[in-house]
């Protein structure tokens, strides 16, 4: 269900003065580290996680949104295509509410190899990915505004799921199961005793540290475990394989269409709730902090998107985003799209002579599951215990009656209330009551991660409507003070920016421009008194006339 | 698919609907001429909050826009002030005193008010409507800043807190708390800016808020309230307030469109309009100029999935800036004009039209048309692309209206001058 019954957890961000002590730790806050959290909390070990950000904020926020059927991988990593279909039934049965059931397609456009499909059925069946071949005529049935000009169709369980709503929820249940999540702590230095790391140092938001102590170190910071390793004075290859995706203001599709050729840049179009995502590509960096986006990959997402839905370049572009793959692999990187999306558990003992550290890396969000069994049960390897995993069978928070989430969902929900109750955001249908709620439930909630959380401005306006409301509200029920609640707001404007700027064009100029009239003319937040002095060059000296 | 024109041929055809617009087609109609305003929308004028800001920020905040405006203007030689003369833009706020009846304006060039904003920042503007005048922080005392239940686009807690703070830094404090009206809903929770306005069309819903009022505020105080206080009869409602209160009131602007103050604005124009017998054609859209060996004889107009030209001796170009699409942006990054196709000066295809930094000076904000001491808009070389098309409003590039607060002083003076020089020429 969408506006689902919500645990009273609270997560904490004020530091402990004391150390925390605790049997497990887990560095990393995206679907590996709040995935390992709750197995090893499920499996009655003391826990702690700490992230640097907001949770799902690394490469998991930034995500294509694609629960893989396996079929993508069917030809070219037949062990990554099994484990993509395993684990794609596994969280059909416990994040029910965090999946669209959409379904997916293999189609052969004018660009693609003709004799792949074959290949791809046979990977399929190699693999046991279910695969059904559909006339083109029915594919274009379904999907009326696919290129023409496809020979070949075919249907795969590939499905969407979101990432913040799994990673939240599975966050909940670790709690609930008495892991402390800690969000806004960053690793500093990772302590060790001779050849025993016994755990971390971590920064606040407010500047303080706090250290943590703990028996096995469980290092699942994604594309960031290289240098998580070389502080514990290990090593740990990962080459950061940068993405980009386009975010378009409809769906323009309602089934996940892929390419039917080998993988490739912008072969995929994923129908994202309300938005459909085109992506990706795929090119070696060298830092995974790294995700600046080039007009150049932009043209060539646009045009990658006319060969499956002509016209695509036409349509209005929200928003457009990178992440960074954490690709690993022991030997220099060739080509990014070559590495096996597979994932691995590295044992720092046998690997660099360090004990109690752990590095889990590789892989997919849709394996995040997979991959942190296989990390907790190297943990309880070497805690010296046996302990059984029931992740693949216990539904996560709000999916305990498996019903997939429905796009109308939100709306069905609106209807309910439409008496009792104010939209906050028109765009996303956010309730005013599920922000509040939200709100609560976090220390000091930026606007940033409220748009996370509840979707808050996600939709075609891009937050002009509501984040001045969001602030309001926020101040009013002190979460945040004046000063605070300024900076959110000017802290989301920055964000925003970020993540449209070089796509600025047609409907969506159009649409930022109402939003800085609304923003810089009509509330004139540009000169809010509390603003820090770096941001802007044309501040405050009274002229003198 | 062109076919012969339907109508009478006009002398002045107005492209757009919006302050600049209104403006000319209204001075032009009641100078006898037959006027013809045609508008895709209704433009950003529903949206404003209807304060005439002429010049706030130059980049240092400016107290007399009359005195900063020279210097600007050198400062800023493709701005449109380059071309206005401040007694021009002194002459057009007189005229739209003059000509806003129903809702009266005060405040003129030679000083800016400081008004508060929603979130609480006092903002320049040289002229507003007499509902919001009450604000100004420069001379206001204390201030109960009062919220109306729980309606989402006014956050009065938020906005005194830092009106308290702005204005301390700016070098008088004003003493501002905020206070929550506690309104029935009358069934209906979710309520905008527009369903409070009529709200307060009815006398039994103003005397409650009044007697709330009137149990919240103390003996000093001035009171702060969003803008909706009532829509055709905003007058009466305010001062029957101020009387039921016995204390002065002021409107604040809110922030999500559509604006209750810019509406008044907009039905007070159109209503001049009307009286003078211009017309207005809303949802036809300007193609491209129909030209007769080179001369401009008319607007091709598309409307009804129809294009036909609307034949005429002279155009008003007032067709809003990258806001309202009289220019706009394509995938190429190249700016264009779209009413008549001008040439437009600003960033081409594949220049960086934006910076990375949000508040960066972004060189796409200034991307428009340029015109002659006539408002003529130009060609690379500085020749009137035609000499019967005049530009009035955001259509005319080089400003960052937002930033500076000139927006509807920009749009009112080259609206009010466009008419000018067409009735110099037509005599
Ligand atoms: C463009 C792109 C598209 C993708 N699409 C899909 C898809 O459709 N389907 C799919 O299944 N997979 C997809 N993936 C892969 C998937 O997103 C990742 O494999 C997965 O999200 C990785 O999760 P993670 O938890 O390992 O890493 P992350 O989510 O990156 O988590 C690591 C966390 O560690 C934190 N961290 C780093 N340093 C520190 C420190 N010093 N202290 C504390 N915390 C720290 C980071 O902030 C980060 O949040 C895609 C990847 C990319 C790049
Ligand atoms: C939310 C918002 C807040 C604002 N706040 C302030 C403020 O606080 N202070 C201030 O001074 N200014 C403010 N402004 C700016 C101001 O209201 C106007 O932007 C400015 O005065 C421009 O007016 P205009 O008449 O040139 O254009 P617009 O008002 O944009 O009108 C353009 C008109 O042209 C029409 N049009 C466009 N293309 C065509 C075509 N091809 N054919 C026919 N018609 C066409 C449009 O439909 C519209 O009717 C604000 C604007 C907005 C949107």
């Amino acid at each position: 269900m969408e506006e689902g019954r919500h645990a009273n957890i609270r997560l904490d961000a004020v530091a402990a003065t004391a150390p925390i002590e605790c049997e497990v730790l887990v560095i990393g806050g995206g679907s590996t580290g709040v995935g390992v959290a709750r197995d090893a909390a499920m499996r009655g070990l003391s826990t702690v996680l700490v992230e640097r950000g907001d949770l799902a904020t690394g490469t998991t926020g930034r995500f294509h949104g694609l629960l893989h059927s396996g079929g993508r991988y069917a030809v070219k990593d037949p062990q990554a295509a099994r484990e993509c279909i395993a684990e794609n039934i596994v969280l059909r049965r416990i994040a029910a509410d965090c999946i669209e059931d959409t379904g997916g397609l293999f189609v052969t456009t004018p660009i693609d190899d003709p004799g792949y499909a074959d290949r791809f059925v046979a990977g399929c069946t190699d693999t046991g990915v279910p695969v059904e071949e559909i006339g083109v005529a029915e594919a274009l049935r379904r999907e009326p505004r696919l290129n023409r000009r496809i020979t070949r169709a075919l249907v795969v369980p590939d499905a969407t799921i979101d990432a913040w709503k799994t990673v939240w929820t599975c966050a909940r249940s670790a709690a609930e199961y008495g892991a402390r999540i800690l969000p806004y702590h960053e690793v500093t230095a990772v302590t060790r005793a001779g050849d025993q790391v016994t755990g971390v140092v971590a920064r606040n938001q407010g500047g303080e540290t706090v250290e943590i102590r703990a028996q096995v170190t469980v290092n699942a910071s994604g594309a960031w475990a290289g240098l998580l390793a070389a502080m514990a004075g290990c090593r740990v290859q990962i080459s950061p394989g940068k993405g980009i995706m386009l975010a378009t203001n409809h769906r323009l599709v309602q089934t996940v269409v892929n390419r039917c050729d080998m993988p490739a840049d912008g072969d995929i179009l994923v129908p994202v709730r309300t938005v459909s995502v085109i992506g990706t590509t795929d090119t070696l960096v060298s830092d995974p902090d790294d995700w600046a986006v080039t007009r150049a990959e932009i043209d060539q997402m646009l045009q990658a998107g006319e060969n499956l839905v002509p016209g695509f370049a036409g349509s209005r572009v929200l928003r457009l985003w990178g992440g960074v793959r954490p690709l690993f692999q022991d030997h220099a990187p060739q080509e990014s799209r070559d590495v096996t999306r597979a994932h691995a558990v590295l044992d720092h003992r046998a690997r660099d002579g360090v004990a109690g550290l752990l590095t889990i890396t590789g892989g997919k969000f849709c394996t995040f599951r997979l991959m942190a069994q296989d990390a907790v049960d190297a943990v309880c390897a070497v805690l010296g215990t046996t302990r059984p995993c029931r992740t693949a069978d216990e539904p996560l928070p709000d999916s305990e009656d498996r019903h997939y989430y429905v796009l109308g969902s939100r709306l069905a929900g609106r209807e309910r209330t439409l008496l009792d109750e104010q939209v906050i955001c028109e765009c996303e249908l956010v309730r005013r009551g599920r922000l509040t709620d939200e709100m609560a439930r976090r220390p000091a909630p930026s606007l940033d991660d409220l748009r996370r959380a509840v979707r808050l401005g996600m939709g075609p306006c891009q937050g002009g409507f509501c984040m001045y409301r969001a602030a309001g509200i926020l101040h009013q029920t002190k979460h945040l003070s004046a000063a605070e609640a300024d900076r959110a707001l000017l802290a989301f404007l920055e964000e925003r920016w970020k993540g449209y700027y070089p796509l600025l064009h047609g409907d969506q100029l159009r649409q930022a421009w109402l939003d800085d009239w609304i923003f810089q003319g009509v509330l004139d937040a540009g000169h809010l008194p509390l603003r820090a002095p770096a941001r802007r060059p044309d501040t405050e000296t009274a002229q003198s006339t | 698919m062109t076919g012969q024109p339907r109508t009478a041929a006009a002398d002045v055809v107005v492209l757009g609907g919006g302050m600049a617009g209104l403006v000319a087609a209204v001075r032009l109609a009641e100078a006898g001429l037959r006027v013809v305003t045609v508008a895709k929308g209704h433009g950003s004028l529903r949206l404003s909050p209807a304060t005439i800001d002429i010049l706030g920020y130059g980049p240092g905040r400016v107290d007399s826009p009359a005195q900063a405006l020279p210097g600007f203007a050198e400062a800023h030689p493709g701005h449109p002030y380059a071309v206005v003369s401040p007694a021009a833009v002194a002459m057009s706020v007189q005229w739209l005193k003059e000509h806003v009846d129903t809702y009266s304006y005060v405040g003129d060039p030679s000083a800016n008010m400081l008004l508060p904003t929603a979130i609480g920042v006092p903002r320049p503007s040289a002229v507003a409507p007499e509902t919001m005048a009450g604000g100004d922080v420069r001379t206001a005392g204390p201030m109960a800043i009062a919220g109306l239940g729980v309606f989402k686009d006014f956050h009065p807690a938020l906005a005194a807190e830092n009106l308290q703070a702005a204005t301390a830094a700016y070098g008088r404090p004003v003493q501002a708390r905020p206070v929550l009206l506690d309104l029935p809903s009358a069934g209906q929770p979710d309520f905008g800016a527009v369903g409070l306005a009529r709200r307060f069309e009815d006398a039994a819903f103003r005397s409650q808020v009044a007697a709330e009022l009137r149990a919240a505020v103390h003996g000093e105080e001035t009171i702060g309230m969003p803008a909706v206080l009532g829509m055709d009869q905003a007058r009466s409602a305010w001062t029957e307030l101020q009387q039921a209160t016995g204390r002065p009131v002021f409107e604040i602007p809110t922030a999500v469109p559509p604006s209750v103050p810019g509406m008044r604005l907009a039905s007070a124009l159109h209503a001049r309009l009307r009286r003078a017998g211009g017309r207005f054609v809303l949802g036809a859209e300007a193609v491209g100029p129909q030209l007769s060996n080179g001369t401009l004889t008319g607007v091709r107009i598309s409307s009804a999935a129809r294009v036909a030209p609307r034949m005429c001796r002279w155009v008003v170009l007032a067709t809003g800036g990258l806001a309202s699409g009289g220019i706009e942006v394509e995938v190429s990054g190249a700016a264009s004009e779209r009413a008549l196709g001008l040439p437009v000066h600003g960033p081409g295809p594949g220049d960086a039209g934006f910076l990375p930094g949000y508040w960066d000076d972004h060189p796409m904000e200034t991307a428009g048309l340029r015109v002659d001491s006539r408002l003529r808009p130009v060609g690379p070389g500085g020749e009137p692309v035609y000499p019967n098309v005049y530009a009035a409003g955001a259509v005319i590039g080089g400003a960052r209206p937002w930033r500076e607060k000139s927006g509807d002083g920009i749009s009112l003076s080259t609206g009010y001058l466009a008419a000018d020089a067409i009735l110099e020429e037509a005599g």
